[in-house]
C-alpha cells in the first residue's frame, strides 16, 4: 500500500520532468500522452487506495525522510492516504487526468506544448502533496507549489503585452499571473502566522500530534485557538479567493482554458476549503465557533457577491469563474457551520461538473477562435452539440436540477444553513440558487440558442476533436452521478469527519426545503430561458443603469485596489528610493564626508610657508591653551 | 589533516603570489584549478568534520606575540565551516563565470587574495588576527571595485572602503577595550595579568551590564555597516552598481556574511545582556530593511540594483534571526546566509551576464526575454523562486526557521517581518514581468543568445544546490543546530543578569521539551 | 616699596613686547631680538622670585638662561648670516618656500 502512496504522488512529478526533458523542442504529441498516461497511473493508484481504506477502513502513514530538524522543530516529508485525503486525490487525479487528455487536443497548435504539459503535471504534483501531507509545513509545500504552477499557468502566454482595462479587465497574462501570485503571498503570510502558532503551542506541526492537543490549550488559553484559527483562515481566503482576496481569481481566467478548468475550478481553489476541513478538530470547537459562523457567513456573503456579477458578464470564461467563487462561497458555509462532510463533498461534485463547464467553454473557446464574448456567439448548438450537451449537462447539475450531481450536494448545503436555525444565511443561499441557476443558462442560451451572430464576424466554428469529446465523457457521467452515492460518502468521510445530523425538525420539512431550493433554480433557467432562448435583445436602458454597470465592473474593486493599494505602493516606493534614501540617508553619509573633507581642505590655508604667519598661530595656540587651562581651573 | 585549515586560508594567497610569473592566456585556467583544488579542500574539510561535537575542531594554535597573548589560533564549528564552503565555492563558480576581458591576470590574483581573507575571517578566533583580516579583506575589493568597475567607479570603491573602514575603527577600539577589561579581570591590577585576544578565552569572560552595552555599540557599528544595516546600507548600491559582476558576487554572497556572522560569532556569546536588551531595537531595524529597502527595490530602474536593494531586505531577516535567541532563529539565520550567498550570487552572475550582451542593465530595455533566452530565463526563474522563498528551495528554509524562532519572541514583529515574503514577490515579480514577459519590442534584444556553455556550467551547479539544500537541508542544519545550542547554552550561562538568564532560558527550554 | 609684584609686572610687559615683536615683525634679526627680549624677561621674573623667596635656585636659573641664550645667539646669527648671503634678504615673507 505505501508503494501505491508513492506511486499516487510521484507520478505526476515524473510526467513533469519528462515534459521538462522536452520543453526546449518543437511539439511532440507523445509528451501529451506520455505525461496523461502517468496521470492515469496516479489516479489508478489513488482509486486502489481508496478502495483499500473503504474496504478495511486502515488510514496509511508514510513518511518518506526527515525535512528540517532544528531543535525540537522536526518537519519531515510525510504523507498520509485518509479518508479525507484519498477523497481529494481520486478527485484530483480524475480531473488531472481528463483535463491532461483534454490539452492534447486544445494545446495543438501551441508552440509551448511541451512546456504546457510539464507545467501541468508540476501542479498536480504539488496539489497531491498538498493534500496527502501529514503535517502543515507539508500542506504549505504543496500550497505554495500550486500558488507557482498557477502562476507560471496563468501567465503561460507571457508574451502577451498589457493593455489598459477596458479592452481586457485582466491586464495581460502576465499581470494576472503577478496578481494571483502576490495575492495569494498576503494570504500565506497569515498561514505561516498559524503555522507558527501550532508549533510554537503544541511542539508539532504533526496533524495527529497538533489535533489531540487543541483542548488542552483550550483550557489554558483559548485565545490562541481563536488566534490560529483566524491565521489559517486567511490563508484559506486566499487560495479560495474569498472576498476581499476574490480579484485574482476572474483575472486568472487569461490561462489557457484547460488550466482554468483544473486549477481555477476544480482542485486548487478548493484547497482553501480542504484546509478547512482538514484542520476541522480546530474550527470545529466551541471556543472557536465565532471564526466558524464568521467562515460560514464570509462564505454565504461570497456565493451571493459572486453571483451578482456573474449575472451581466459577457466573458464565458469570466461567468464561470464568478459561479465557481460562488460555489466555493457554498462550501464555506457548509464548513463554517460545521458540516465539513458536505463541504467535502460539495467540493469532489463541484470539480466534475465544473471542470466540464469549463472545458466545454474550451471547446467553444476553439471554435470561436479564441473570441471569448458571449454576445457575439449564439446558435452554436448546430454545430457543436455535443459541447450543447455537456455544457448543458453542467450547467444542470451547477444550477442544482435533480438527479444531476449538484442538486444533492447544494441541497444540502442549504438545508444544514437551515438546519443551524439560520434564516438569513439560509435565504441568501436559496436566492443565489436561482441566481446561479439564470447566469448559467444565460451563458449556455446566449452561446448556443438564438441567432447565429458569430457570421457577422467572420468566424466558422467547427467541433473539437473526437477523442477530446469522448474523453471529456467520465466527467460528465460523474456530474450526473455523483451525487447518488451522497448516503454511502457520508458514511465513508465521517468515520474521520465530525458527523453532521440534520435535527428531527429539519427532517420533516426536507421535502419542503427541496422544493423550494428546486422551485427558485428552475425559474432562474425559465427567466433566461424567457429572455435569452430567441435571440439577444439587448436593452440600452438597462446596460446603462447604474446598477449593471456596478455589477459589470466587478464593484469597482478592481480600480479601487489599483488606485488605493498598487499606485500608493508604488508612489510610497519612488519616495523611499527617491527622497529619503538618496536625499536623506545617502546624504547624510556624503555630508559628514564632505565636512572632513572641506573642514582639511580650508585648513590647508594654515600651512602658508611664512614663518610669521606660524609664530602668530604658535602664540594663538598658547593663549588658547591658557585660556583652557584657566577656565578648567576656575571650574575645578 | 591537521593543518587544513592553515593551508586553506594560505593556499589561494601563494597560488596567488605564484600567479605573477603564470602567462597571461592561461591565467584563467590556473585560477580555476587554485580554486577547484580549494573548493576539494574545502569538502575534504566537511567530510572529516564531525558534526555532532559542537566544539571547535581542527584547532591551531601558533603564539605570535606572547607577551600580549595574541597568536595565530584557527578552528571550525558548525557556525562557521559551511560559510567557509560557501566561499571557496562561490569564488570557483565565480572564475569560472568571470566575464572580465581586460587585465584579467591581475583579477584572477587579486581573487585568490581576497579568498584568502574571506576564509580568514571565518575561520579566526583570535581577535587581532581576525581584525587583520577583516581589514584585509578591504583591499582587494577596492581595487576590483575601482579597476574594474562603471563610471563612478572610484566614488564607489572609495565609499565602500572608507565607510566600511570608519565602522572598523570603532570595532578596534572595542576590541582593545574587551582586550584591557580581560586583562584587569585576569589580575591585571597587581601586575600578573594574563593577555589574551583569544576568543575562546573572552567568551569565559562575564562583564557588567553597562560595559555590555558599550561594547555592543562598538561592535555593532563595525557590523551594521558591513551588513549592512539601515541607515548604513548606502554604500552597497554605489558599491554593486559599480562593481563588475564578479566583484558583485563575492561582495553580496561572502563580503556581506562576513557582518552578520560577526554578530553570531561575537555580539552574541561576548554579550548576552546587551545582546538580549537590544533585541527590540534590532528587530525594528530588521523590519525596517526587509521592508523599506524591499519597496525601493521595486522604485529601481535598474536590474542589478533591484538586487542589491534585495540583499539589503534579505539581510534583514538574517539579522532578525540573529537576535531570536533561540536554535530555531540561529540556526535559520546561518541557513539563511547561505541561501542567500548562493542565490543572490547567482542573481548577480545572471544579471551580468546579460549586461555582456546588450551592455545595460535597465529594465526598459529589456521585456519579452523569455522569448529568445528561454534556458536564461528558466534559471532567473528558478533563482527568483528561491528568493522570494518557495518552500524547497533554500530560500525557504532560511527564512522559514527565522520567522518560526522569532515568533517566539515576539509574534506582532514577525507579523511585520513575515511581510518580506509579499514584498519579495511584489519587487522580484515585477522585475521578471518587465524583463522576461510582455512582447519583444526591442530590435536589438530580437538576437540575444541563449546562455553558452561556460555560463550553463556556472549557474547549474548553484541551481542544483538551490534545490538540493531547499529538499534536504540536514546534512548542513545539523552541524549548525549542534554549535548554536552550545553557544545559547554558553550565552545563558555567563549573562549577568538574572532577567537575561530567564529568557535565554525561556527560549531554550522549549527546545529541550521533547529532545 | 618695590615688592614682587612690581618686578613681575616689569616681567610681563617685557614679555608682551617680546611677543608681540615676535608676532609683528617681519625680519628674521629682529625676532632674534624678540625672543632674546622675552628670555630676558623670564629672567627677570626668576631673579625677582628668587630674591623674594630666598630661594637661590631662581637665579641659578638666570644665569642658564643668559648662557644658552649667549650660545644660541652664537649659533643663530652664524645661521642668519648664511641665509642672508644666500638670498639677500632676512625677510620672512620673500623666505616662504615651503608652502602646503
Amino acid at each position: 500500500m505505501e508503494n501505491l502512496v508513492y506511486i499516487a504522488l510521484f507520478a505526476p512529478f515524473v510526467s513533469s520532468l519528462f515534459a521538462l526533458m522536452f520543453v526546449m523542442v518543437p511539439k511532440q504529441t507523445f509528451v501529451g500522452i506520455v505525461a496523461s498516461m502517468l496521470l492515469f497511473i496516479s489516479f489508478l493508484a489513488s482509486s486502489i487506495l481508496a478502495y483499500h481504506i473503504v474496504m478495511t477502513n486502515e488510514v496509511i502513514y508514510v513518511r518518506m525522510m526527515d525535512w528540517i530538524v532544528v531543535g525540537n522543530l522536526s518537519i519531515p516529508f510525510g504523507f498520509v492516504a485518509d479518508h479525507v485525503s484519498v477523497t481529494m486525490m481520486v478527485v484530483v487525479s480524475l480531473v488531472s487526468t481528463v483535463v491532461h487528455i483534454y490539452s492534447i487536443g486544445y494545446m495543438d497548435h501551441d508552440r509551448s506544448f511541451n512546456r504546457f504539459f510539464s507545467y501541468l503535471s508540476a501542479f498536480v504534483f504539488s496539489m497531491m502533496v498538498l493534500v496527502m501531507s501529514d503535517n502543515f509545513a507539508g500542506l504549505f509545500i504543496g500550497w505554495e507549489g500550486v500558488g507557482v504552477c498557477s502562476w507560471l499557468l496563468i501567465g503561460f502566454w507571457y508574451h502577451k503585452k498589457d493593455v489598459t482595462r477596458d479592452i481586457n479587465p485582466s491586464i495581460s497574462p502576465s499581470w494576472a499571473a503577478n496578481e494571483a501570485f502576490i495575492m495569494n503571498r498576503i494570504a500565506d503570510l497569515g498561514m505561516l502566522v498559524g503555522i507558527f502558532i501550532i508549533f510554537w503551542n503544541t511542539g508539532s506541526l504533526q496533524y495527529d500530534v497538533v489535533f489531540p492537543k487543541l483542548s488542552e490549550i483550550a483550557v489554558i488559553s483559548p485565545e490562541i485557538l481563536i488566534t490560529a484559527a483566524i491565521a489559517l483562515f486567511i490563508g484559506a481566503m486566499g487560495k479560495s479567493a474569498q472576498f476581499p482576496l476574490h480579484t485574482w481569481l476572474t483575472d486568472a481566467m487569461e490561462g489557457p482554458t484547460p488550466v482554468s478548468a483544473l486549477i481555477h475550478a476544480a482542485t486548487m481553489v478548493t484547497a482553501g476549503v480542504f484546509l478547512v476541513i482538514r484542520a476541522n478538530p480546530l474550527f470545529g470547537m466551541e471556543e472557536v465557533a465565532g471564526v466558524s459562523y464568521f467562515i460560514a457567513s464570509l462564505g454565504t456573503f461570497v456565493a451571493f457577491f459572486a453571483a451578482s456579477m456573474a449575472l451581466v458578464n459577457r466573458d464565458l470564461k469570466r461567468i464561470i469563474a464568478f459561479s465557481t467563487l460562488s460555489q466555493l462561497g457554498y462550501m464555506f458555509a457548509a464548513a463554517g457551520l460545521g458540516a465539513y462532510w458536505i463541504a467535502l463533498f460539495h467540493l469532489a461534485a463541484h470539480a466534475f461538473f465544473k471542470a466540464l463547464l469549463f472545458l466545454g467553454a474550451g471547446n467553444v473557446m476553439h471554435a470561436m477562435h479564441d473570441e471569448l464574448d458571449i454576445f457575439k456567439m449564439g446558435g452554436l448548438r448546430k454545430k457543436m452539440r455535443w459541447t450543447w450537451g455537456y455544457m448543458g449537462l453542467a450547467s444542470l447539475a451547477l444550477a442544482g436540477i435533480w438527479p444531476l450531481a449538484g442538486f444533492y450536494s447544494k441541497d444540502a448545503i442549504i438545508e444544514s444553513a437551515f438546519n443551524e436555525g439560520n434564516l438569513i444565511l439560509w435565504a441568501m443561499l436559496v436566492i443565489t440558487a436561482g441566481m446561479t441557476a439564470f447566469y448559467s443558462f444565460r451563458q449556455v442560451f446566449l452561446t448556443f440558442h438564438g441567432d447565429e451572430r458569430y457570421k457577422e464576424f467572420g468566424i466558422h466554428p467547427h467541433e473539437m476533436y473526437k477523442y477530446v469529446l469522448i474523453g471529456m465523457s467520465p466527467l460528465a457521467i460523474l456530474a450526473v452521478v455523483a451525487g447518488w452515492g451522497k448516503d454511502w460518502f457520508e458514511g465513508f468521510v465521517t468515520n474521520l469527519l465530525p458527523a453532521y445530523k440534520m435535527s428531527e425538525h429539519t427532517h420533516h420539512l426536507v421535502t419542503t426545503l427541496t422544493i423550494i431550493v428546486s422551485v427558485f433554480a428552475v425559474s432562474g433557467i425559465l427567466i433566461a430561458a424567457f429572455k435569452y432562448i430567441r435571440g439577444l435583445k439587448r436593452s440600452e436602458k438597462m446596460e446603462n443603469s447604474f446598477i449593471y454597470r456596478l455589477l459589470a465592473n466587478q464593484y469597482y474593486i478592481p480600480q479601487l485596489y489599483a488606485e488605493m493599494i498598487s499606485k500608493p505602493y508604488a508612489e510610497l516606493s519612488n519616495i523611499f528610493w527617491k527622497s529619503i534614501d538618496m536625499k536623506i540617508v545617502d546624504a547624510t553619509v556624503d555630508a559628514i564626508a564632505n565636512i572632513v573633507y572641506k573642514s582639511g581642505d580650508g585648513s590647508r590655508k594654515m600651512q602658508s610657508g611664512n614663518l610669521s604667519n606660524y609664530l602668530a598661530w604658535m602664540t594663538f595656540g598658547a593663549v588658547a591653551l591658557l585660556i583652557a587651562a584657566l577656565i578648567s581651573s576656575v571650574l575645578g | 589533516m591537521d593543518n587544513i585549515l592553515s593551508v586553506l586560508i594560505f593556499f589561494p594567497a601563494i597560488a596567488g603570489l605564484l600567479g605573477f610569473v603564470i602567462d597571461k592566456n592561461s591565467i584563467r585556467a590556473y585560477g580555476i584549478s587554485v580554486t577547484v583544488i580549494e573548493f576539494v579542500l574545502s569538502l575534504v574539510l566537511w567530510a572529516s568534520f564531525d558534526g555532532t561535537s559542537a566544539a571547535m575542531q581542527f584547532v591551531e594554535l601558533v603564539p605570535i606575540v606572547p607577551d600580549f597573548g595574541i597568536s595565530y589560533y584557527v578552528a571550525v564549528d558548525g557556525i562557521s565551516l559551511f560559510l567557509v564552503i560557501m566561499t571557496t565555492l562561490m569564488t570557483l563558480i565565480g572564475i569560472i563565470s568571470m566575464s572580465v576581458k581586460s587585465e584579467i591576470k591581475n583579477m584572477v590574483i587579486t581573487l585568490l587574495f581576497l579568498e584568502m581573507t574571506m576564509i580568514g575571517v571565518f575561520v579566526t578566533l583570535d581577535v587581532i588576527v581576525f581584525y587583520l583580516f577583516w581589514e584585509l579583506s578591504l583591499v582587494p575589493m577596492l581595487y576590483i571595485i575601482g579597476a574594474w568597475g562603471g563610471p563612478l567607479r572610484v566614488y564607489a570603491a572609495i565609499k565602500f572602503f572608507l565607510y566600511t573602514f570608519t565602522g572598523s575603527l570603532i570595532m578596534l577600539v572595542g576590541i582593545l577595550f574587551l582586550a584591557f577589561t580581560y586583562h584587569d579581570a585576569m589580575g591585571g591590577y597587581d601586575n600578573v595579568g594574563v593577555w589574551s585576544f583569544a576568543l575562546t578565552d573572552w567568551y569565559q569572560l562575564k562583564l557588567d551590564v553597562d560595559v555590555q552595552l558599550w561594547l555592543f555599540a562598538a561592535f555593532f557599528i563595525g557590523f551594521a555597516i558591513k551588513v549592512p544595516m539601515f541607515p548604513f546600507h548606502t554604500w552597497l548600491p554605489y558599491a554593486h552598481g559599480q562593481a563588475p559582476t564578479i566583484g558583485s558576487v563575492i561582495l553580496a554572497a561572502v563580503l556581506l556574511k562576513m557582518g552578520t556572522y560577526g554578530f553570531v560569532r561575537f555580539s552574541l556569546p561576548l554579550f548576552p545582556d546587551a545582546s538580549v536588551m537590544m533585541i527590540v531595537p534590532i528587530a525594528v531595524i530588521a523590519i525596517i530593511m526587509i521592508i523599506y529597502t524591499a519597496m525601493v527595490a521595486y522604485a529601481q530602474e535598474d536590474i542589478k540594483q533591484v538586487i542589491a536593494y534585495s540583499s539589503v531586505s534579505h539581510m534583514g531577516i538574517i539579522m532578525l534571526g540573529a537576535f531570536a535567541m533561540n536554535t530555531q532563529g540561529i540556526s535559520g539565520s546561518i541557513f539563511q546566509m547561505l541561501a542567500h550567498g548562493i542565490v543572490s550570487g547567482a542573481l548577480f552572475m545572471l544579471v551580468g551576464m546579460l549586461y555582456d550582451r546588450r551592455h545595460t542593465k535597465l529594465m526598459s530595455e529589456f521585456g519579452g526575454l523569455a522569448l529568445v533566452m528561454p534556458r536564461y530565463a528558466m534559471i532567473f526563474g528558478i533563482m527568483l523562486m528561491a528568493s522570494v522563498g518557495l518552500p524547497l528551495t533554500m530560500g525557504f528554509v532560511g527564512e522559514f526557521l527565522v520567522l518560526i524562532g522569532f515568533y517566539n519572541v515576539s509574534p506582532i514583529l514577525t507579523i511585520l517581518a513575515g511581510t518580506s515574503i509579499i514584498v519579495g514577490a511584489v519587487y522580484m515579480l515585477s522585475l521578471f514581468k518587465k524583463t522576461f514577459f510582455g512582447e519583444l519590442t526591442n530590435e536589438k534584444n530580437k538576437n540575444l543568445l541563449d546562455l553558452d556553455a561556460r555560463e550553463t556550467f556556472s549557474l547549474v551547479p548553484l541551481v542544483l544546490i538551490v534545490i538540493w539544500l531547499g529538499v534536504y537541508p540536514t546534512p548542513i542544519l545539523k552541524p549548525i543546530d549542534v554549535s548554536v545550542a552550545s553557544m545559547l547554552e554558553l550565552m545563558e550561562a555567563k549573562a549577568t543578569k538574572p532577567k537575561t538568564k530567564e529568557f535565554i532560558a525561556s527560549m531554550r527550554s522549549d527546545n529541550k521539551e521533547e529532545n | 616699596m618695590i615688592g614682587l609684584n612690581h618686578y613681575l609686572i616689569v616681567s610681563g610687559l617685557l614679555f608682551s613686547i617680546g611677543l608681540m615683536g615676535v608676532i609683528r615683525r617681519k625680519n628674521l634679526l629682529m625676532l632674534f631680538f624678540s625672543t632674546e627680549i622675552m628670555l630676558n624677561a623670564a629672567n627677570i621674573a626668576f631673579a625677582a622670585a628668587s630674591y623674594f623667596y630666598n630661594d637661590l635656585a631662581g637665579q641659578m636659573f638666570a644665569f642658564f638662561i643668559v648662557a644658552i641664550a649667549a650660545s644660541e645667539v652664537a649659533v643663530g646669527l652664524g645661521l642668519l648670516i648664511l641665509i642672508y648671503k644666500k638670498n639677500g634678504t632676512l625677510d620672512l615673507d620673500d623666505l616662504a618656500t615651503m608652502k602646503g
